[in-house]
């Protein structure tokens, strides 16, 4: 049973987004949501390829075998499709901060891969960059709630956009240090390393609830 | 090495608490926050609403203190002169007169009894007694075979005997409201057949004028609203609003219905 569990679990992040996808087959969403859309789907195919690198790594040249870099690759996607769907919310907030954190990353991913880490390294994904990016996803996300709560226009609560960017939100609260710690973990305690990614696949598929849910209501409106 | 892996450990799940109270902390005082500037924002409607509402209440009730002025000013004024004027009239003695001056004291006697005639029915529109002394019922039915017998149209009756009393506020609005309704449907539609009926639920007392006329729905109602500005029209409103009343048009095999509710819980308590 617990095997059963945790294969599901293992696979959650490809069949978690099933469910936004589900709701995008059924109702259309309006511009300002296009790039969610597009991260969901790019999120699909990385992740299936992670996960089938995983499943058939013994399959797979020693070369192809490991799926770090896929990893990587999420975390930036993830990171330049998110912070591009908060600068187009069109919030007159921290306008420029906004606009600069992009450059930034990008600065930061060009030198830390340039000298300090390899994007393709095989043995393990980048917790430097998965948690820089967590860190300045949530600063996009504490800024949304900020400019919501200075702003004067009582508008409802729980619109589509709110129940994305707080799916975001727990996603990216509870996995920074996660990100951070987790290749020192994997060194010191190999098992609670793995069982701590399980917190992660969690909150993957509270986000994907969030997803759904917000694309959902963008049905309604 | 130990303490220093139950250190990272410590570490992790400090933070992942820390940064999990943090978020939820600012989620709560956003929702906290929306909430209270929507409940601003909805007393804020709420109040306005309520203005407007007064507004309306005050300049219908405006409206129904002149019309009442005119009506006695011309029943008591213009009647009276007229009346006098009439008495006058058959006072006169026609035995000398030939008969071009005969002919035209008749057609001048006629046309005084015309204008003495019109003034009472004027008066009597402006400003309804039986629906003073009689109420709803009596006043829609005396209305109804004034138009009926003017220009041949059939209507019939079907109203509670509720309404059988003095009238109250509501009542002047509601009969105002089918009387224009009434008005529109012989104006426009060319109606000859109306059939006029009443019901009340625990909290709602609902009118029912269904005619053969050619009517409209809903949906043609809704854009009468906004693209025509007549005063007929701008007077139901007004007292539908007033009345915090519902207005439905529809139309089932050829014939037209018009649905007027009112809401009986809202009334005042001294209201009938």
């Amino acid at each position: 049973m617990l095997k059963i569990f945790q294969l599901v679990l293992d696979w959650s992040e490809v069949w978690a987004l099933f469910t936004p996808i589900t709701i995008l087959m059924v109702k259309q969403q309006p511009a300002k949501l296009k790039l969610v859309v597009a991260y969901v789907w790019a999120a699909l195919i990385i992740n299936l390829a992670i996960d089938l690198v995983w499943k058939f790594r013994m399959l797979l040249p020693a070369d192809y075998n490991s799926n770090n870099f896929l990893y990587n690759l999420h975390s930036t996607v993830r990171f330049y499709l998110f912070s591009a769907f908060f600068i187009h919310l069109q919030q007159p907030f921290l306008v420029k901060v906004k606009k600069i954190v992009p450059v930034c990353f990008t600065l930061f991913m060009i030198i830390n891969f340039t000298f300090f880490e390899n994007f393709f390294d095989y043995w393990k994904f980048s917790n430097r960059l998965l948690s820089i990016e967590a860190a300045l996803l949530l600063f996009y996300v504490l800024q949304y709630y900020l400019f919501k709560i200075n702003d004067n226009i009582g508008t409802k609560i729980t619109d589509n956009v709110f129940w994305i960017v707080t799916g975001l939100g727990i996603f990216v609260a509870l996995n920074f240090f996660i990100f951070l710690l987790y290749n020192e973990l994997t060194i010191r305690f190999q098992r609670f390393a793995i069982s701590l990614w399980s917190v992660h696949n969690i909150s993957y598929i509270i986000l994907n609830l969030f997803l759904a849910k917000g694309f959902y209501e963008s049905g309604k409106q | 090495m130990n303490q220093e892996s139950n250190k990272i450990t410590l570490m992790l799940m400090a933070g992942m608490a820390g940064m999990l109270m943090l978020f939820i902390s600012i989620l709560l005082i956003f929702i906290f926050m929306q909430r209270k500037k929507l409940q601003y924002k909805m007393n804020l409607q709420a109040l306005q609403n309520a203005q407007k509402n007064q507004l309306i209440a005050a300049a219908v009730r405006s409206e129904e203190m002149e019309k009442l002025r005119i009506a006695e000013e011309l029943h008591d004024e213009v009647g009276a002169i007229l009346g006098a004027s009439s008495l006058h009239f058959y006072g006169i003695n026609l035995d000398n007169c030939d008969e071009t001056s005969k002919e035209m004291y008749a057609k001048s006697k006629s046309l005084l009894d015309e204008g003495i005639s019109k003034i009472r029915g004027i008066s009597h529109n402006l400003h309804s007694n039986i629906l003073q002394e009689l109420g709803l019922k009596e006043a829609i039915s005396h209305f109804c075979d004034k138009i009926g017998h003017s220009s041949l149209i059939n209507i019939s009756l079907d109203l509670q005997d509720r309404h059988n009393t003095k009238a109250s506020p509501d009542d002047i609005s509601i009969y105002r409201v089918v009387q224009e309704l009434l008005h529109n449907i012989n104006k426009h539609a060319k109606a000859s057949n109306i059939h006029i009926s009443s019901a009340s639920t625990n909290n709602q007392l609902i009118f029912t004028i269904t005619h053969n006329g050619n009517g409209i729905t809903q949906n043609q109602f809704e854009e009468l609203r906004f693209t025509k500005d007549g005063l007929g029209l701008k007077n139901i409103q007004n007292r539908m609003i007033m009345l915090k009343a519902g207005l439905n048009f529809s139309e089932q095999a050829g014939h037209y219905q018009i649905e007027l509710k009112i809401p009986v819980g809202e009334r005042k308590p001294n209201d009938k």
